[in-house]
Formats: C-alpha cells, sequence, structure tokens
C-alpha cells in the first residue's frame, strides 16, 4: 500500500530522471531513497488531543503538505511523527527528512529546524529550494496546532511563548 | 541607397519601441550612441522622418522631456538634426505609433504597425517584435473568453507563412527569424489555449507576476486539495475516476469565470486566488489522467 502511495505520488517523472542520460541534472541519491524507502507516510487521528497536524501548501506548483506529529503531554517531546505530501520528489523527501528529524526531539527545539539545513541534507537545487521551505513551515504548522489545541482545552496561557515561537 | 535610409529608419523604430517598453529609461545613452552612428550615415532622414516621432504618448507617459538625447557630438551634427533632438517633446506611444515597420527585404511598409510577422508584398518573415503580444499575434484584443477553434485556424494560418520548413531556399537571416517567429507562435497559441496559462499571461500584461515560491497555509483550501487528492490516489477503476474528473471540471469552469469577473474589475488578488485554485485542480487533474 505504501509502494503504491508513493508510487502515485511520485509518478513517471522520477523514475525517467534516475534513468535518465547522466549529463541530466538528477536527483540526489538521498531524494531517490526516500522514495524507495518511504519512511512515515501516513496519517494520525486529527481529533487526538496529541496530535498536531500542519498543513501548507505551494499553489504555484500544486504541492500539498501534511505534517502530523504526536507530542507527549508531559515531556513535551514528539513521540511520532507521520506526513502526506502530494507533489514533486524534493517536496516528498523534504517532509519524510522533517519527520525523521522532529522525533524524540522537543517541540521548541523543532522550531529552530531551517530549510537550508533540509535542502543541503538532500542537495536540493536552487529551483527547490522552496520545496525546503515548504517543510519547514509544515513543522511550524504542526506545532502551532498543538499548541492551540492544548491551549483551547486547558484554556490555560501555558501556550503563549511557544505559539509566538512558532510565528516567528 | 534608398534601402538603407529605410532600414536606419526601422532601425531606431525598433530600438525605440524597444526601449520604451522596458519601464526604466536608464537607456538614453545607448540611444544617443546608435542614433549618433546613424545620423552620420544618413543626415537627411531626419528631417524627412522627424514627424514620425514628434506625437503624443496616449495614456502611459513614456515622455522624458529634455534631455533624452544628449549626445556629446552634438556639434558635428547639421542644424537639422539638432533641431530634431532637442525637441522636449520626445514621445514614443505604443499601439497609436507614427513610427512604421518597414520590410527589411524589400522596404515596405507594414500595413499594421503592432502585427508585422510577415512581409506580404515580398513574402518574407520579418524579426520577432517583442512588443507584441500574444493576443495581438491572434487578432485578439485583452479579454479572457476566447474561441479555441478561431485560435487554431489563425494558428495554421500563421505557420502556412512562418514555418521553417518554407523557407529552405531563403537567406541565413531569414531562415533565423522564421525560427524565431513559428516558435513566437507557437508559444502564443500553447499559452492563449489552455484556460490556466491564458489567465496568467493576462494578469503579467498587467504587470501582475504569480509568484513562483509562494506558500500558503489557508486551511479551507488546502483541506479541499488534500481530500481531492487523497480521493484520486485511493480510486479504483475508470469510472472513480471519471467522476472525480467531472467535479474538477465544474470546479475549474467556476474559477474560470471567477478569474474573469475579477479580471474584468481589475481585482488582481481575486484573480491571483483564483489561478491559484485553478492550479491545484489542474494538477490534480493530470494526475488523474495519468492513472487513466
Amino acid at each position: 500500500m505504501l509502494r503504491h502511495l508513493t508510487t502515485t505520488i511520485l509518478g513517471q517523472r522520477l523514475r525517467s530522471a534516475v534513468g535518465g542520460d547522466v549529463l541530466r541534472r538528477m536527483y540526489h541519491e538521498r531524494v531517490v531513497d526516500h522514495y524507495n524507502n518511504p519512511r512515515n507516510v501516513g496519517s494520525f487521528d486529527k481529533n487526538d488531543p496529541n496530535v498536531g497536524t500542519g498543513l501548507v501548501g505551494a499553489p504555484a506548483c500544486g504541492d500539498v503538505m501534511k505534517l502530523q506529529i504526536r507530542v507527549d503531554e508531559e515531556s513535551g517531546k514528539i513521540v511520532d511523527a507521520c506526513f502526506k505530501t502530494f507533489g514533486c520528489g524534493s517536496a516528498i523527501a523534504s517532509s519524510s527528512v522533517a519527520t525523521e528529524w522532529v522525533k524524540g526531539k522537543p517541540m521548541e527545539e523543532v522550531l529552530s529546524i531551517k530549510n537550508t539545513e533540509i535542502a543541503k541534507h538532500l542537495s536540493l537545487p536552487p529551483v527547490k529550494l522552496h520545496c525546503s521551505m515548504l517543510a519547514e513551515d509544515a513543522i511550524k504548522a504542526a506545532v502551532k496546532d498543538y499548541e492551540a489545541k492544548r491551549s483551547k482545552s486547558n484554556g490555560s496561557q501555558d501556550a503563549e511563548p511557544l505559539g509566538k515561537a512558532a510565528d516567528a | 541607397m534608398l534601402k538603407k535610409k529605410l532600414c536606419s529608419s526601422s532601425q531606431i523604430s525598433a530600438i525605440l519601441s524597444r526601449s520604451v517598453t522596458s519601464t526604466n529609461f536608464s537607456s538614453p545613452i545607448s540611444i544617443s550612441h546608435c542614433c549618433n552612428s546613424l545620423i552620420f550615415n544618413s543626415p537627411s532622414l531626419f528631417s524627412s522622418s522627424s514627424s514620425c516621432f514628434f506625437g503624443r504618448a496616449e495614456g502611459n507617459p513614456f515622455h522624458s522631456g529634455r534631455g533624452l538625447f544628449v549626445p556629446t557630438s552634438i556639434s558635428n551634427l547639421t542644424r537639422d538634426n539638432a533641431r530634431f533632438l532637442r525637441n522636449e517633446n520626445l514621445f514614443c506611444s505604443l499601439s497609436k505609433s507614427a513610427e512604421k515597420y518597414h520590410c527589411w527585404n524589400c522596404g515596405a511598409d507594414a500595413e499594421n504597425s503592432t502585427l508585422f510577422l510577415f512581409c506580404e508584398a515580398c513574402r518574407s518573415v520579418q524579426p520577432v517584435n517583442e512588443s507584441t503580444d500574444y493576443f495581438q499575434i491572434f487578432g485578439l484584443g485583452r479579454e479572457y473568453k476566447v474561441k479555441v477553434e478561431e485560435l487554431e485556424k489563425k494558428y495554421k494560418d500563421w505557420q502556412k507563412k512562418l514555418h521553417p520548413d518554407l523557407v529552405h531556399s531563403k537567406s541565413q537571416r531569414e531562415r533565423e527569424y522564421a525560427a524565431e517567429q513559428s516558435a513566437r507562435v507557437i508559444d502564443a497559441y500553447r499559452t492563449l489555449t489552455d484556460p490556466l496559462s491564458r489567465a496568467i499571461y493576462l494578469v503579467k500584461l498587467e504587470g501582475v507576476l504569480v509568484d513562483e515560491e509562494e506558500r500558503i497555509t489557508d486551511p479551507e483550501l488546502l483541506a479541499e486539495v488534500m481530500e481531492l487528492r487523497e480521493a484520486v490516489d485511493e480510486a479504483e477503476g475508470t469510472r472513480a475516476l471519471n467522476e472525480i474528473q467531472v467535479q474538477l471540471q465544474e470546479k475549474l469552469r467556476y474559477w474560470s469565470n471567477s478569474f474573469e469577473d475579477a479580471y474584468l474589475n481589475k481585482n488582481y488578488e481575486d484573480a491571483l486566488a483564483s489561478i491559484r485554485r485553478m492550479t491545484y485542480y489542474k494538477r490534480t487533474n493530470e494526475e488523474i489522467v495519468k492513472k487513466l
């Protein structure tokens, strides 16, 4: 099922890029790896109070990215993450890397993940830098959503500082 | 000799119209350089054709007032030329231009200065004029609604005159013109036949550019697109896919009309919003087509 999902998501383009001629710019092997061995593709229950959902999009390319985090209430750490992205190989790989990097980290820390780090890790060409920006936005949106949910249920003001950091 | 004179004036017209279409006017120096060399070649040209340049621009104030032409060697010029150059009202309007284009080959006047791709007199292809927009190529005004069958007919008519295959026996220069001109017509045809690219081009002509790297967080739109993409992904069989396609066509039609309304009211924010939606639906449709 996962294979089917990534196959249809990535479509023909990536395969032809991989099999294409050497002179053409190809996807970096890490991007190809995320395509062949997809990790953390899936969905959490949106209504679960411990889940934060970040939904972002790049309308010019028609990309849409959903990144979800499951947070442990007591420690404030992200215990699990998953994503679903419809878009190019770079967008999918960026969100996949994002889910890998946020796992096990406290929420404040993941807010400092920069798109440039993701782009560097995947050796993204300049035209694809905005895909990594999208992934950074998705992380922040997921954290923001979780905070909003928590403050709504608690009615507490504790969420404020983190919420502000997410906006930054 | 006559040919050379006419060539020079068309070069000046071309230079002027090119500089006028660019929004910043920091190219007066280059104009004056070109003019200097042309002036020395054919001084009498200016007094006879100087009337071309004395006109009021309508709408767009592309005038520079004094000092547009400040050639350093002004003392070398004849009285006529100096008078022409020091004139203050040196305008060059775009569409209602008094300047004429001339065929590079036979020197004939262009019947229509905004659309001169091909000289009917000597049947030779003309160089590309970037200031002619895609709508003008097809004899249309800047409107969103077009009749696609008419576009196709006009496109074929053009290719019968411009296609590179028809110029094998002609000069290298004309073969190059044919290659560029027919490529531009193909571009124009493709841009105008697809509603989305037509919309993007239309607002581009108004100076409104779609941001290639824009990111949005609109939850309603994104949730809808997510749902659609997931539906396409999970759809089994042609019937399910066709059903989604029908929905998409409906949405595309709705937002197409919304774009037109926004465009007519010069509401470019809404126009861009419609373009965003249309892009998402078109992309989803492409995925369906891949699956089918």
